[in-house]
Parts: C-alpha cells; sequence; structure tokens
C-alpha cells in the first residue's frame, strides 16, 4: 500500500495542454474518485498514473518512488479498464492468474491467490470459460479479480461501469465498495457519472478542462460547491441557477421581482448573479420537509411532472427559468397549475455571474 | 532516481535502433527497384560496363525513344501491349467484382449448407498453379477459337481473381450491419436498392481493396499470358519484356524503361487506395 | 406458372461457379483424364492412348521428380517461414512510426507492384556473376575480389531463388500483419503493461497471439500464390544449372512445352497441385483454431 503524490503534472499532445500543472494529495488506503464531463482530462490523469501515458511535466510519486520514467510494470499497480481489457485466448484461471505467471511466482501460489480472488468475486465456477462466454457483469468480475490478485500499491480504475446496464452498475458499485473495504488499498476511480462519484468516494476531485476545480468529500462538494460548474455538476436533478441582481439586500430576478437575500453570504450592490437552488429546497407548500429559519416563497406555473413514486419532479417557470422542483408525498398536479412554493434560503446558493465563482463565505 | 535514467536512455537506444532497421529494411525493399528505374535512363552499354560505372555519366531517354519507336528500329509495339494489358486487366477487374461482391454477399448473408467446405473449396481452385492450367487450357481454348482474344484471357484473369474477391468482400459485407439493409427496406427500398443505396456504398472500401489486388494479379501475370496470348492481338506487357530477350542477348536498358512504364500505374493506384486496402485485410482478414 | 426457383445465395454464387468450372475445374478434368494417357503436344492422337496409372507410377519412380519436390517443399517452407519473421518485423517497425507512415506503407507495398516475371530479370542481373550488381557492389567495396557464382553454384543459386521470393512476397504478410496490428485491442496490451509484463512478454502473451488469425491469412495466400514462384525461377535459372534448381513447376513445364510430354506433364502437375491443396487446407484449420481461441469464431 502506498500513498499518492501529483506535483505540477502536466500532459500536452504536441502543443496542446490537455492536463495543467495539477496537484493531488492521495493518502494511504483512500478512495479517490476523479469525476468530469468528457475531455476534462481525468482518464489522461489517471493514466498517467499507470504509466500508459508519458508525463509532460511535474512529477508523480506512488509511495517514496517518483514513478515518472518507469515503464507501469515496475509501478506496482492495477488497473480495470472500461472494457474489461481481458485476454481472450485464455480462460478465467489463465486471466486471473496472468500477471503472477509473467512474475515467475511459483504454481502453487498463483493457484491461491487465483481461487482467492476467484472467492472474494464468485468466480468459482466460471473459471475454466473463456472471455467470450461471459456475460458483461461476470467479465467486469474477471477484471477486478485479475486486479486484485497481485496484491498492488494502488489500484485504478478507468470508468470500469459505464458499458453496464443501470441495475448491474448499482450491484456492481456496491462489490467495489466491498472490495476497498476488505482490501484497504488505494483506490483512484474514474468515471463521469457523479453518482458513482459521491457512493464511492472518500473524497472526490472534480475536474474540468484539465484543471481541478474542487477536492472534497462528498458532502462537502455537494453542500459548498466552489463554482457554478460544480454545483450543476454534482447532484440530480442539477441545481437551479436563476440569473438576478443584488438590489438592496434582497436579489431581483429577471421580471423584477424580488427574493429576499439567503444569509451568509459576501456580495456587493448592484452584482450580476445566479441564484442557486436545488430541487430538494425548492417544494410547494403542504408538500414539503419542515421550514427552516430563513424561508422564501414564489408562486410558479407547473409546465410538466415527472412522477417518482414517494415524490414527484415537478418543472415550472420563475421569471422566465425553468426551474425543477420536489414534491414529497405527492398528489397529482395539473398541467398549468399554479403552487406556491417555499424556498429553504439557508441552503442556498449564489455564484458570481461572470467568475461562476461562489459567493459563500 | 537512477531506475528512472536507466529507463530513459533505453527508450533513446530503441528508437535510435528503430530508425536504423527501418532504414535498412526500406532500403532493401526499394533499391532493387529504383535500381531498375536508374537504368531505364541509362545506355544498355554502360549498365554492362565492367569495371561497373557507379556514377552514371549521363542519363536519356534513349531506351523510352526506342521503345516507343516503332518495331522497324528495334523497338517494341510496347504501345499495343500497354493497350492489351489495360484492357485485360481493366475488364477482367471489373467483372471479378461483380461476380466477387455477388458471391460475398452470399456468403455473409445468407445460410449455405456447408458453407466452410464451399468456401474452402472455392480458395483451393487459387491453388491450381498457372503453369498446370496453361497445358490444358491452351488446348481447350484452342478449340474454342479464342486463344490469343482479349475474351480469353479476361476469362482466365475472371477465375484466377474471383475466390480472393469473394473472400475479402465477403469479409467486408460482414462488417455491414444486416439491420442497415432491413431498416432501407422498411424505408421503402426493395434488396436490390437496399444493396446498392445502403450496403454496397458501406463496404466501398473494402471491394476498393479487393479490385486493387485483382487488377494487380491480372496486370503482372505472365505463366498463362505465355502460353495463351502469340500476337499484338493480345499480348501483354509482362509478355512483352521477353521481347528484349533473344537466344544470347539481352536488352537489359530497353527492358528497364518497359519495366518502369508497368510499374507507374501500379505504383499510383496502390498509392490512392493503400489506407482502404489496410482496412479492407483488417475486416476481411479476421472476421472472414 | 411453375418456375423452378434457386435458392438466392445459389443464384448469387452461380457466376463464381460456372466461371471457375470453365476454366479450371473443365481443364482440370481434361488434364486429369490426359494424365492417364501417352498424350504428347506435337502428336494430338496420342491423346487417346490409355496407359493407366503408368504416369503417375512413372513419377513416383523419378529421381528427378522427388527432387524438385523436395526442393519446393524446402523453398516453401523455407520463403514462408522467413517471409513470416521478416514482414512481422516489418509489420512492427511501420506501425511504430507516427509521422510519414502512409508514405512509408506504399514504399512497403513497392515489390507487391513488380510482375514475378520482371523480379526474375531484376534478380537475374543483380546475382549476375559477372556484371551484377551485388558482385560490382562487393568487389568496389573490396569484400571480394573473386566474381562469386550466385546463380551457377547450386546452393547459391537456392539461395539466390529464396532471396528474390523473399522480397517480392514479404509485402504480403507485411500489410497483412500490419492489418492486424491496427485491428488489435488496445485494452489488453495495456492490461498486460500495467500487468507487469515487459514489452517482450507483452508481445509474446497478448499481441502475437491477436496477430496468429492474420499471420495464419497471410500463409494460405501465400501457399495458395506459391506458383508465382515459377515466374521468378523460370526467368532466374530456369530449373538449372543442371536441375539443381529445379522446381515441380519448372520441371513440369519443361516436360509439357519442351519435351511436349503433356500426360506426364499433367500427372506431376496433379501431385503439385495436390501439394498446394494440403498447404492451403492446413492453413486454414490454423486460423480456424486461432480465430476461435479469440472468440472470433463464426
Amino acid at each position: 500500500m502506498a500513498d499518492v503524490v501529483l506535483r505540477d503534472v502536466v500532459k500536452n499532445y504536441g502543443a496542446l495542454p490537455v492536463v495543467h500543472a495539477i496537484n493531488l494529495d492521495i493518502a494511504h488506503g483512500e478512495f479517490v474518485v476523479l469525476v468530469g464531463p468528457s475531455g476534462c482530462g481525468k482518464s489522461t490523469t489517471l493514466r498517467m498514473i499507470a504509466g500508459l501515458e508519458a508525463i509532460s511535466g511535474g512529477t508523480v510519486r506512488i509511495g517514496d518512488r517518483v514513478v515518472n520514467d518507469l515503464p507501469p510494470r515496475d509501478r506496482n499497480i492495477s488497473m480495470v479498464f472500461q472494457n474489461y481489457a481481458l485476454y481472450p485466448h485464455m480462460s478465467v484461471r489463465e486471466n486471473l492468474g496472468f500477471s503472477l505467471h509473467i512474475a515467475k511466482r511459483p504454481k502453487a501460489e498463483i493457484d491461491k491467490a487465483v481461487a482467492e480472488a476467484a472467492e472474494i468475486l464468485s468466480l468459482t465456477p466460471l473459471l475454466d470459460r473463456k472471455p467470450g462466454q461471459l456475460s458483461g457483469g461476470q467479465r467486469q468480475r474477471v477484471a477486478m479479480g485479475r486486479a486484485i490478485v497481485r496484491h498492488p500499491d494502488v489500484f485504478l480504475f478507468d470508468e470500469p461501469l459505464s458499458n453496464l446496464d443501470a441495475k448491474l452498475r448499482t450491484q456492481m458499485r456496491v462489490e467495489i465498495k466491498r472490495l476497498h473495504q476488505k482490501v484497504g488499498t488505494t483506490i483512484i476511480y474514474v468515471t463521469h457519472d457523479q453518482i458513482e462519484a459521491i457512493t464511492l468516494a472518500d473524497r472526490i476531485v472534480i475536474m474540468r478542462d484539465g484543471h481541478i476545480v474542487q477536492i472534497g468529500t462528498p458532502l462537502e462538494v455537494f453542500e459548498r460547491p466552489v463554482n457554478a460548474f460544480v454545483a450543476t455538476f454534482i447532484g440530480s436533478p442539477p441545481m437551479n441557477l436563476l440569473p438576478a441582481t443584488v438590489a438592496g439586500g434582497a436579489l431581483r430576478l429577471a421580471d423584477g421581482s424580488t427574493i429576499p437575500m439567503p444569509p451568509g453570504l459576501s456580495v456587493r450592490d448592484g452584482q450580476a448573479v445566479h441564484f442557486g437552488v436545488r430541487a430538494d429546497n425548492i417544494m410547494p407548500e403542504g408538500h414539503s420537509m419542515p421550514p427552516t429559519a430563513h424561508m422564501a416563497h414564489v408562486e410558479m406555473p407547473v409546465t410538466l411532472t415527472e412522477p417518482l413514486g414517494t415524490e414527484t419532479l415537478l418543472f415550472a417557470t420563475l421569471a422566465g427559468t425553468e426551474v425543477q422542483a420536489k414534491m414529497l408525498n405527492p398528489r397529482p398536479v395539473r398541467t398549468g397549475e399554479v403552487l406556491r412554493f417555499g424556498i429553504a434560503l439557508d441552503k442556498c446558493h449564489l455564484f458570481d455571474a461572470t467568475t461562476g465563482a461562489s459567493l459563500r463565505v | 532516481m537512477d531506475q528512472g535514467q536507466s529507463h530513459r536512455i533505453r527508450r533513446r537506444l530503441l528508437a535510435l535502433g528503430h530508425f536504423i532497421g527501418l532504414l535498412l529494411a526500406m532500403s532493401l525493399i526499394c533499391l532493387p527497384g529504383l535500381w531498375v528505374v536508374l537504368n531505364s535512363f541509362r545506355p544498355t552499354v554502360e549498365i554492362m560496363a565492367k569495371p561497373p560505372v557507379w556514377i552514371p555519366s549521363e542519363l536519356n531517354l534513349d531506351n523510352y525513344r526506342a521503345m516507343f519507336g516503332g518495331i522497324g528500329e528495334g523497338g517494341v509495339p510496347v504501345l499495343t501491349y500497354f493497350w492489351n494489358s489495360l484492357v485485360i486487366s481493366l475488364t477482367s477487374t471489373v467483372i471479378a467484382l461483380l461476380v466477387g461482391m455477388a458471391g460475398g454477399y452470399a456468403f455473409a448473408r445468407y445460410r449455405i449448407p456447408g458453407k466452410s467446405a464451399v468456401f474452402v473449396g472455392l480458395m483451393v481452385t487459387r491453388a491450381v498453379p498457372g503453369v498446370a492450367l496453361s497445358l490444358p487450357l491452351f488446348i481447350l481454348y484452342g478449340r474454342l477459337g479464342i486463344i490469343d482474344t482479349h475474351f480469353g484471357m479476361i476469362l482466365v484473369y475472371v477465375a484466377l481473381n474471383v475466390p480472393f474477391t469473394i473472400w475479402l468482400i465477403d469479409g467486408f459485407f460482414r462488417q455491414v450491419p444486416k439491420e442497415l439493409a432491413e431498416a432501407a427496406e422498411i424505408d421503402g427500398c426493395t434488396r436490390w436498392q437496399a444493396f446498392w443505396k445502403v450496403e454496397f456504398p458501406v463496404a466501398r472500401a473494402g471491394i476498393a481493396s479487393a479490385g486493387i489486388f485483382a487488377f494487380l494479379t491480372s496486370w503482372n501475370e505472365y505463366a498463362l499470358a505465355s502460353q495463351l496470348t502469340r500476337s499484338l492481338n493480345s499480348k501483354t506487357m509482362p509478355v512483352g519484356l521477353m521481347d528484349f530477350t533473344s537466344q544470347f542477348t539481352l536488352n537489359w536498358g530497353g527492358m528497364c524503361a518497359l519495366a518502369v512504364l508497368m510499374i507507374i500505374p501500379a505504383l499510383v493506384l496502390t498509392f490512392l487506395v493503400q489506407k482502404h486496402l489496410i482496412a479492407g485485410l483488417t475486416f476481411g482478414g479476421v472476421k472472414g | 406458372m411453375y418456375r423452378m426457383r434457386l435458392p438466392p445465395w445459389l443464384l448469387l454464387l452461380l457466376p463464381a461457379f460456372v466461371i471457375l468450372l470453365a476454366v479450371v475445374a473443365i481443364p482440370l478434368v481434361l488434364s486429369f483424364y490426359s494424365s492417364f494417357t501417352a498424350f504428347q503436344l506435337t502428336r494430338p492422337e496420342t491423346i487417346t492412348k490409355w496407359i493407366g496409372t503408368f504416369n503417375y507410377q512413372k513419377a513416383m519412380g523419378d529421381a528427378n521428380f522427388w527432387a524438385a519436390f523436395g526442393r519446393t517443399v524446402l523453398l516453401l517452407t523455407v520463403a514462408l517461414n522467413l517471409e513470416m519473421l521478416l514482414g512481422l518485423g516489418l509489420a512492427l517497425m511501420v506501425a511504430k512510426v507516427t509521422r510519414g507512415q502512409r508514405l512509408l506503407r506504399t514504399m512497403m507495398m513497392f515489390p507487391m507492384m513488380f510482375s514475378p516475371i520482371l523480379v526474375g530479370f531484376q534478380f537475374k542481373f543483380i546475382f549476375n556473376d559477372n556484371v551484377g550488381l551485388l558482385n560490382n557492389a562487393l568487389q568496389s567495396l573490396g569484400l571480394t575480389d573473386v566474381a562469386i557464382p550466385w546463380l551457377v553454384d547450386g546452393s547459391l543459386a537456392f539461395f539466390a531463388i529464396v532471396f528474390a521470393e523473399v522480397w517480392t512476397s514479404t509485402s504480403v504478410f507485411a500489410i497483412l500483419i500490419l492489418a492486424g496490428l491496427f485491428a488489435i485491442p488496445q485494452d489488453p496490451v495495456e492490461a498486460a503493461r500495467v500487468d507487469g509484463c515487459t514489452p517482450w512478454q507483452t508481445f509474446r502473451y497478448v499481441t502475437l497471439p491477436f496477430l496468429m488469425p492474420f499471420i495464419y491469412i497471410a500463409m494460405a495466400i501465400r501457399s495458395l500464390d506459391v506458383a508465382r514462384a515459377y515466374d521468378i525461377v523460370q526467368v532466374m535459372t530456369a530449373g538449372g544449372p543442371a536441375r539443381r534448381t529445379e522446381l515441380l513447376w519448372t520441371l513440369i513445364g519443361r516436360t509439357g512445352y519442351v519435351d511436349a510430354r503433356m500426360g506426364y506433364a499433367n500427372a506431376m502437375g496433379y501431385i503439385a497441385i495436390l501439394l498446394s491443396i494440403v498447404f492451403t487446407v492446413y492453413f486454414f484449420r490454423k486460423l480456424t483454431t486461432a480465430r476461435t481461441s479469440l472468440g472470433m469464431g463464426d
């Protein structure tokens, strides 16, 4: 086991920079998820740690070794790939034991390690099959098994669940978390799915355009996003953003109506901002959480409803912008019906309209 | 740190080795050919000189002038050969492609009883050496009176190329999802229209690569042509090369000039479609 | 009205069947028949003179035939293996190049554009003991002062033929293997590197198994095409000197056309065809196995 440290790590493709001098400290045994939209540099970063991409600048350290110039085989890492990357000409058993076979370990030891891994991942009955005869979920488990037999310092996961169907994905998510609890190895995990990130990670690293935007625990990035990008990227449905202006201690929306200023913010009078509120914090009266100390009230016509069972997602219009709100203990709502909504202001956010930065202090 | 350093040095050395290896291989591949091109511009006397002349004293077009000069002046009816080669190769390639498309489509889309046996059977016809075929064909053609005709040569070359075009094109049609044609049929196409409007365009690259192979085979074939062509009616360029030889002498410079004339069309064609060639072989190969 | 309907696949394959029947099968039947006769090209009436399996028995007992047979198998084995190894090396080197690969690929295919007959003449001149490029170069560089009899000495001539054969046909392997290299999924290769493989081990355990189908395809194509060697050998040595580079095809050609003993030539031709078919079917078998083991079977 080992910690992983990235210092000013840069990746350029020719003249095109794809990762800009990022810094990241991953502690021993930590589960860190790199998340961001496609093309944000998260996979490239992971592949630099693996040694599959050359590092254009800065240093990568695993444990006490700077690994910049080491080939992947000398880094003592394991990787699980998006497309499983199983060797199609080898049986499951041979796939699992391949790295140990390459390392010229004694046969007995290989058999023991393979049996162990197969047991953990319930692959034992499949050991003599070829990858072509396995289902998607089984292949994924073999790929994970191949990673754990080596007892590496670090596990790397590159979007391992994106080829699975929704149900299997949820199931494998649990298996990965359980695996981490069992072996306790440092894990670096790349995904574009923020739900995966929140459910799995000890800490989330949110990336965009080759920069790290925010690092924090799932709760931190959910509750205190540093900017409008993180606010809309993390959480489902995405946070509603309404253009507004700060006017005399209140917020004036696009249609001239006002909302009281949320507490705990640092703003100038006349500043152009985006008012951010999650669907969980804007609910119709009589179908909401108990009110908090700071409440605002608005009336909105409902344009569309999406029943989710225990709650209903309401699409409504506020000051010309579409807003998503949640309705607890739902009742049927007609399209066009005007409801009165309560906004929990102490859970709301303000972002500068030009920089996008959070104005929370 | 030390480990990193040695890895960096090794990488440099490997890169250097790679470059040298590539250079060596490419020279081995290209030099004999370039030597032919160079000799086509030199007088035969200088080529045959002893001691050898390494740096040519003069390069001229004499060989080409003589070649195009006509039969009377020791030239060779090269334009006629060129025309024969072109007509025979192009026509046989087009026909082989059409037949190959029909056959490849059948293999890719229909259940055929004993499919792999039929397939290997087709391929094996290619295993018959031209020299073994030329004897009976000569007799047969003689009876039919199609010796020394374009038609006869085209027929032979179509047969020579069909197994291979079927194979390559089959692989390519397999890459085209069945749903594509089905969608087109639902959109109102007949099966025939669905083929030409949807499946054919998607598989076009593979068909082009099959075409190149067929063309090169016909363009360069000698064993059969030497038996089945007799005169200016149908003699192709590879057979024409023999005009430069006689019992004891050989006009090497002239031969090189004709060789250059043979290579240029092949070179241009290959360069144009080489990208599709690789793609075509990839699909045709593994999935076939 | 009742019409007999052929299944569509047969209809589509019909043109191919008809042409192959006309140009390959019928002549083969004809020559198969004549291989049981004392047919001589100069005396057409001899085609009716049935002599049973005499020609085959004669071939079986003919030392020249067996020498040519052995030499042909040797040439095939040596040439195919050399071509495979060199083609593999060449493809690996070309695949690593990032800039100018298009040009390199075209250069790599250069020999494929040469007519085998031209290749024959070209190497006849390169290996000529008196004015050949090779001896000239060796002498000018001072590596030797005698003219090495490349095409006169039996084993040197065999080497020269193998060289010419390998020169023309390595491209076929290189291009097919290159196609294979492009088709290899990158994930397993990267997985192997992370799993601790050295570049050599990655090649040995992952890349090579993926390439095997392509190698067998190239082998199959080449074993179908080996008759190309006839043109080259015919021009370079015509089976000489004193039959020391005689291959099956040159022997058949000479027996049929020069000695005009068509029946006997056809009998030997059949044995040569059988040899080709054995090679081809063998490689097709290998191909199917390799494909199945990669999970790519039908």
